[in-house]
């Protein structure tokens, strides 16, 4: 008898349970789906009543929360993906309502409180349950290369990825661009992209002549589409830099530099420099041809002075070694000139010779000799008379 | 060209053969020396031999390789008979450094006959060079003391004299100091100037010699000059003035007061030369000659050298006397003063001993 007692308790709890649904401690869950025009009581206190569904931006529903010692209530919309909305009842009793998913004539909400909730009474209309399809659209664009110089084409990738659960329908693209740039294979309009389906479209961006240079910004992409049912709605991607470069123009450029060892030379030494001629262009520099000009007073000793080079690479040397003198005293000027195509650069070499040692003394040794002969020569006698 | 020895003994052979050596730079002055060579009018070798140092040093135109020093202290100090021993222990340093100076064709040997080294090399010498150059005629310019100079000197004087003409050399010029001293005035000055005449005459002679003349005479003349009489001369010289004919000029010469030598040549004369040299224009060749001709009826034979050279007449005479008077006055003087320093020297050791006898038969105390 005790026995049938207690197996007749378990069972009316296991009832109860599954009729009142429990959540964890603390926080009461529950789901509920509500009709147009219709409404729950949940724990005979507080009124939900769907209003109405909307889709003008975004999936929405309109409800009028109520309550036995609230019968004014207030009325919220709410939209899918928002924050909860709170509503306290006369009695004290709060909930939070968050709209999980919409259908054209109801709407299922998500409802939390400290307290244990049912529902109490349901009034809750006809609710047709098949899910709406929403597409969802997200773009992302790239530029390849991100530098590039005026007349080069750089590549634009445009991705669009369907995160919805609906076929993007009418998708139109407004391209964003940057002024005196000419797009090539820029769709205005994209095939619908189906849910989770991820479209690549890729075009050309011409960079004009005309294009100032320096750090451009490409405005966005905008992607405008439907859904099947009609929803409109849009996403644009993040806007671009795009560095601008003047061109290259691929010239050869030489530089010719003397190296000398001293700046301060002795008349009739020898005077070694080296000459250099470095391309610092970007191209190949054919028949070079190098002048050397020699002003009065310089000869050349040895090496080459005016060698010619068949080409010089870009960025390589050609570097040569002579050997000049200086005859006469004073400063001296060396004017190197290499020339390549209808260009030329120079380089000027100056130094000062200076007489030897001795031979700012040749004036006076020149004078003494004769005075140191005739001293000798009257030594000479004064010895050959003196005794 | 003739190869002309010129040999300067003692002090005042050497200083006369300084003289020569400084005529023969021209006219230079001191220094010419420094800047040109000598100019001999031949090929002239000198050497001035002495054995004073000092007095050897005291030469300034003469090259030191031409300066021979005969070692002994500081000279002989007049000395004959030591000068004579002297000689003979360097005689073969004497002549070999005239050996050096190659061959002869005339010796002249100058020397005083007073002093030391001179008058008692000069007669040994002339031995020697006989000797050795049998062809060359070495004729001796002998120089007489100031007679006041002292006993030693003119006794010197005297003897040396002697000796030089026993050696027989081809001839002895005489000059004296006493002679000449009047034409000039300090005892220096009278020294230079006698010095310097004796110079120029000899090289005077000697370019003679050696010169194409537009008269000749040579040394073959000189030689047979210097053989006449004792073989005892002197020389006269005589510069024209602007207004002087040249026969004027040739008797200048042989007035005493143009002579080394006092003497009269017109009375003492036995052999002469003549040796003129002047401006073209100035030489009568004519009036020479017969000039000289008159002279040779007074003075014996006369040789005569007429050189054609710019300027006024200038003539070199040359004589050999057949009597020499003052060499008489010489030689007595010369006499009194020997006995006079013997009598002198024997009464001193009379004194002397006078004195040392106080004392012969004592011994000292102490």
């Amino acid at each position: 008898m005790n026995g049938c007692r207690v197996l007749m308790v378990v069972v009316a709890a296991a009832l109860l349970m599954l009729l009142f649904p429990m959540t964890a401690a603390g926080v009461e869950t529950t789901n509920v789906t509500i009709g147009a025009n219709g409404y729950i009581v949940l724990n005979n206190d507080i009124y939900i009543e769907l209003l109405d569904v909307g889709s003008d931006m975004g999936w929405s529903a309109q409800v009028h929360f109520y309550s036995y010692q609230d019968s004014v209530g207030t009325k919220k919309t709410l939209y899918i993906g928002d924050i909860s909305t709170s509503y306290t009842s006369g009695s004290g009793m709060t909930i939070d309502v968050t709209l999980d998913s919409a259908f054209s004539n109801g709407a299922a909400f998500v409802i939390e409180s400290s307290k244990k909730l049912y529902v109490t009474e349901r009034h809750a209309g006809k609710v047709e349950t098949e899910a709406v399809t929403v597409p969802k659209l997200t773009i992302t664009r790239t530029i390849d290369p991100n530098s590039a110089e005026i007349g080069q084409t750089v590549k634009v990738t445009l991705t669009i990825k369907n995160t919805g659960n609906g076929t993007a329908t009418d998708i139109m693209l407004d391209e964003g661009t940057i002024a005196k740039t000419y797009k090539d294979g820029c769709p205005s309009e994209i095939d619908d992209i189906a849910a989770g389906a991820t479209e690549r479209i890729e075009y050309d961006l011409k960079i004009g002549d005309e294009v100032q240079p320096g750090m451009r910004e490409m405005p966005a992409s905008v992607l405008n589409y439907e859904s099947e049912s009609g929803v409109s709605d849009s996403t644009q991607s993040q806007s671009n830099i795009l560095e601008i470069i003047l061109e290259t123009v691929l010239l050869p450029e030489l530089t010719i530099s003397i190296d000398p060892i001293n700046y301060v030379v002795t008349c009739g030494d020898d005077v070694p420099m080296v000459i250099t001629i470095t391309n610092v262009g970007n191209a190949t520099s054919e028949k070079v041809y190098v002048k050397g000009d020699l002003h009065p007073g310089v000869r050349l000793k040895g090496g080459e002075l005016e060698p010619v080079y068949e080409s010089i690479k870009p960025d390589k040397s050609e570097e040569y070694e002579v050997t000049l003198v200086a005859d006469e005293e004073g400063e001296h000027v060396v004017e190197m000139k290499v020339m390549w195509a209808d260009e030329e650069e120079t380089a000027v070499f100056e130094f000062r010779a200076e007489k030897s040692g001795l031979e700012k003394y040749y004036v006076y040794i020149i004078a003494a000799i004769p005075i140191l002969l005739i001293l000798l020569w009257l030594i000479k006698r004064r010895r050959e008379y003196s005794y | 060209m003739l190869n002309i020895l010129v040999l300067g003994l003692g002090q005042c052979g050497n200083r006369i053969l300084d003289a020569m050596n400084r005529e023969a730079f021209g006219r230079g002055g001191a220094f010419a020396k420094y800047y040109t060579r000598q100019k001999f009018p031949a090929s002239v070798k000198t050497i001035a031999i002495n054995t004073a140092i000092n007095d050897l040093k005291g030469l300034v135109d003469t090259r030191a390789k031409d300066r021979l020093h005969v070692p002994h202290l500081h000279g002989v100090g007049a000395n004959r008979t030591l000068g004579k021993r002297v000689f003979e222990d360097n005689k073969e340093i004497i002549m070999s450094e005239i050996d050096k100076r190659g061959a002869f064709d005339l010796i002249f040997i100058i020397t005083s006959a007073a002093g030391g080294s001179g008058s008692s090399f000069a007669p040994l010498l002339v031995r020697e060079l006989k000797e050795t150059y049998t062809n060359a005629p070495v004729i001796c310019i002998t120089v007489l003391p100031f007679r006041e100079e002292g006993s030693i000197f003119l006794q010197n004087a005297a003897f040396c004299l002697k000796d030089i003409i026993d050696e027989k050399p081809t001839g002895v010029l005489l000059v004296d100091n006493q002679y000449l001293k009047k034409y000039a005035g300090d005892i220096k000055s009278a020294y230079d100037k006698i010095n310097n005449t004796t110079a120029r005459r000899l090289l005077f002679l000697i370019e003679a010699l050696n010169s194409e003349m537009l008269m000749v005479t040579d040394l073959g003349d000189l030689k047979t000059v210097m053989n006449g009489g004792i073989g005892i001369g002197t020389m006269g010289f005589y510069e024209a003035s602007k207004d002087s004919t040249i026969k004027s000029a040739i008797l200048g010469s042989f007035k005493p007061s143009g002579l080394l030598f006092p003497t009269n040549v017109y009375k003492e004369g036995a052999r002469a030369m003549l040796i003129i040299k002047g401006d073209k224009k100035y030489l009568n060749l004519d009036l020479i000659t017969k000039t000289i001709e008159e002279l040779s009826v007074e003075v014996g034979q006369v040789f005569k050298g007429v050189l054609v050279q710019r300027g006024r007449p200038r003539v070199l005479s040359l004589f050999t006397l057949n009597s020499v008077p003052e060499l008489e006055k010489l030689y007595a003087a010369a006499a009194e003063a020997i006995r006079f320093e013997r009598d002198r020297q024997d009464q001193s050791k009379s004194q002397l001993d006078s004195a040392f006898s106080h004392i012969e038969d004592l011994e000292p105390i102490y």
